[in-house]
This record gives structure tokens, sequence and C-alpha cells, in this order.
């Protein structure tokens, strides 16, 4: 009687592990119903392999009969097996659920990342829209056009009109030369936002222009000489009287300069204030007041030069 | 005057016959901008606020400020002289309302033109 002794032995082993097995399975957790069960389980599996030992061995005639009791116990054992691992695995779940909840890092971590990806893109597309919207306002038929025709000088006595801003966006200021304090500030400010969107955009794509409000005293040499302590690049406009007047009048620009001076006369103008931003195609994109810093005009500027999809023609003026 | 020959006219800017800058360069122009706040300083020091709308006001700064008065006419050109003038007074105006308005709790913003951060 060797055989049954050894299978006693096996399944008191067995049954010891399986207690160990539902000690491991209680410390960490508390004692759910699956590992309540765990032990009960291992006896059953205990039974299981004695009786097959037994049937095998003891009563080989009858090995059917016993054969299909260890092979039902084995049935209930192979289920109970997977019941205890499935049981391991829920209580993972269950550990991991109580823990935090339905929601983890990596949840969290993905919901942020999209949210602020999202957040990024409309914001962007909202202000590319309100730019365009800007842009196109001033495109439509019926709405109040600024810009067009005129037919000036530069500083260089060259003639110059609309068609020669024709692929380039200009930044269009109305003053002149002995404006007190306003116009030379902010010409100060439009060399600054020149550079910036220079850096920003390239040579060539924006040309900085001034156009006199005051064909009297502001012949081309005189421009030239205000205009160089400014910046190289600048483009001073003038012409007769009636032409500086009609210029005035497409940009929708107010100025009183009287129309006969006696030479040497002392008289100040009043003009409007703003750079006018115009696109490729000569129409007018935005206006920028004094209340913007060189930096916002800058961004406001190099933004709509970056939503611009047509031609742009970067050819230096005089080269072309 | 450090050379007893040169004419008053010569040490200050060149200016044409009516008063006006002959150029109105970037050095003219800090030359004027440092007459007047030179003058200004001393309408400060004075408690003069109106050194040109009103007769009491031109005597007053004339009195006062006579010296910075003639170094600021001398280095501007005769339009900006007034035009900084009128400004001073415009200027303080200003000041004086915005502070009133947000004494009584209104806010103060500055005209613009409609842009894409207004709509």
């Amino acid at each position: 009687m060797s055989s049954p002794c050894n299978c006693v032995v096996r399944s008191a082993r067995q049954l010891r592990s399986a207690s160990g097995l539902r000690n491991e399975l209680r410390a960490p957790t508390r004692r759910t119903f699956s590992s309540a069960q765990s032990p009960a389980a291992a006896i059953r599996r205990a039974i299981a392999q004695n009786g097959r030992f037994q049937a095998q061995k003891a009563w080989p005639q009858n090995g059917n009969t016993f054969g299909r009791i260890a092979r039902d116990m084995g049935g209930a054992r192979g289920f109970s097996n997977s019941t205890s691992k499935q049981a391991l695995k829920t209580i993972e779940q269950v550990r991991a659920r109580n823990k935090g909840g339905p929601f983890n890092l990596t949840a969290a971590v993905l919901f942020v990342a999209t949210a602020c990806g999202l957040y990024a893109y409309f914001t962007y597309e909202k202000e590319r829209m309100a730019r365009q919207r800007i842009a196109e306002q001033t495109k439509g038929v019926g709405k109040p056009k600024v810009g067009g025709a005129f037919d000036l000088v530069d500083q260089d006595g060259i003639r110059f009109t609309n068609e020669d801003m024709a692929g380039k966006y200009a930044l269009v200021y109305f003053g002149f030369t002995h404006c007190p304090d306003i116009c030379p500030d902010e010409l100060d400010k439009m060399a600054l936002m020149h550079e910036k969107v220079k850096e920003k955009c390239g040579e060539n794509v924006m040309m900085p222009i001034m156009i006199s409000c005051d064909p009297a005293r502001d012949t081309p040499a005189v421009l030239k000489e205000y205009l160089k302590e400014f910046h190289p690049d600048f483009i001073g406009l003038t012409g007769t009287y009636e032409n500086v007047k009609d210029a005035c009048k497409v940009y929708r620009v107010y100025f009183s300069t009287p129309a006969n001076v006696k030479p040497g006369q002392d008289y100040l103008v009043d003009h409007s204030i703003y750079f006018y931003l115009m696109d490729p195609e000569g129409d007018f994109v935005e206006a920028i007041g004094r209340n913007f810093t060189a930096d916002q005009a800058a961004k406001v500027i190099s933004d709509h030069i970056k939503d611009w999809t047509g031609p742009l023609n970067k050819k230096d003026r005089w080269t072309s | 005057m450090v050379w007893p020959f040169s004419s008053s006219s010569s040490d200050g800017v060149k200016k044409t016959s009516g008063g006006a800058f002959e150029s109105p360069s970037r050095t003219n122009r800090a030359k004027c901008y440092e007459g007047r706040d030179a003058f200004f300083e001393c309408l400060d020091r004075n408690n003069i606020l109106d050194s040109i709308n009103t007769k009491a006001g031109q005597a007053a700064a004339t009195k006062a400020c006579g010296g910075e008065n003639l170094v600021f006419e001398k280095n501007c050109a005769h339009s900006w002289v007034e035009y900084f003038k009128k400004q001073r007074v415009v200027n303080y105006q200003k000041e004086q309302t915005i502070k009133r308005i947000e004494a009584e709790g209104g806010e103060i913003q500055a005209p613009q033109l409609p842009t894409r951060s207004s709509r």
C-alpha cells in the first residue's frame, strides 16, 4: 500500500500549496468570493488525482466508471483551475479599478493631449479665417474700396504708379516731412515693422511706402534726404498737388494742405495717421493704427503675408 | 555766446523766411524737442499750464521762462512751437478727463479701428 500513501502525501502537499496560494491571494487584497473558493478547488483537484490513481491501480476492472468520475473530476479541476486563473485576473482588474476608478494615467494623458491639440488647431483656424475675412472684406462688390490708381514720383524723381506695387505687399503711410512728432515716431515704428517683416517673410515681399500730403514742400530731393534717416528701403512718393490729392482720395485719407502756399511759408498738415496694408493685387487688407506696437503690427502683417497663396513678385523694383 | 560774430539766427536750426525748418532732419528735431522739454519743465516749475491760448498765460510764461522760450522758438519751426504749446494744454486736459472717468469707475479704451481682436 505504498501508492495510496504517496497519494495522500501528494494531496496533502497540494492542499498545502493550495492554502499557500490562498494566502498569497488573500494577503494583498480583501478576501473575495473567488479566493475563498480556491482551497475547495484544490481539495477537489487532489481528490480527483487520488481517484484516478486508485482507479488505475487498485480497481482496474472498474476503470471505466472511475475513469469517468476522474474525468469528471478532472474536468472539474480544469474548470476550477480556469476559474482560479480568471479570479486572479479579476482581482487584478478589481484592484486596478478600485485604485483609480475608470480613469488611468494613459487615458488622462491621451485626453489632455487630444484636447490641447484640438484647441490649438481650432484657435489657429479661427484666427486664419478671421484674417481671411478681413482680407476679403474689401474684395467684394459694393464694399468701400481703399486704395486704387495713383500717379506719383518717387524720391529719385522716377514715376511711380499703383502698378509698381503689383506682386508685392505694400505698407502705405501718409505723412509729411515737416511733421512735428507723430510722423517721425510712426516712421521709426515703420522701419522696425519693415525689419521684422523682412526677418519673418524674406526680402522684397513688402514695400514700405510713404506718400507725402505736402507736395509744396516735399520735393523728391527733400523726401530722399528725410527718409534715408529712417530706413534705406523706404520709398517716398510725392507729385503735383492734384496727383497727391487724388492719391489721398483713393486711400480715403483726409488731409488739409492749403492748395496755394508761398515759398518758405510755415504750416502744418492735418492728416489721417494709419498704416494701410495692401495685398499684391492692390487690394486693401487692414489698417494699422497708432495703438499697435511695432511687434504687434509686424505680426499682423506677417500673418497676412503667410496666408497669401497667390503669386509674389520677389524681384527688386530696380532690377525687374 | 562763444563766437561774438555769429548772428543770433545761425546758432539755432536753419529756417526759412516763414519760420519753417529748412530741413526737418533727425538732429534738428532732437534739438527742437530738447528746447521744448526745457521750456515745459520751466512752466511746470512755475505752475503754468497754458502759455499760448490766453494773454495772461503768454505774459506769465514770458516772465517766468522767457529765456527757455527764446531757445525753444529758435530751435523749432514756428508752427511746431505753436503746436507743442497747444498740445501741452490738450494733453493735460486729456489726462484730467481720464483721471476723472477712472475715479468714477469707468474704463478707458483707446479708440481703434475694428481688428480681429475686437470682433
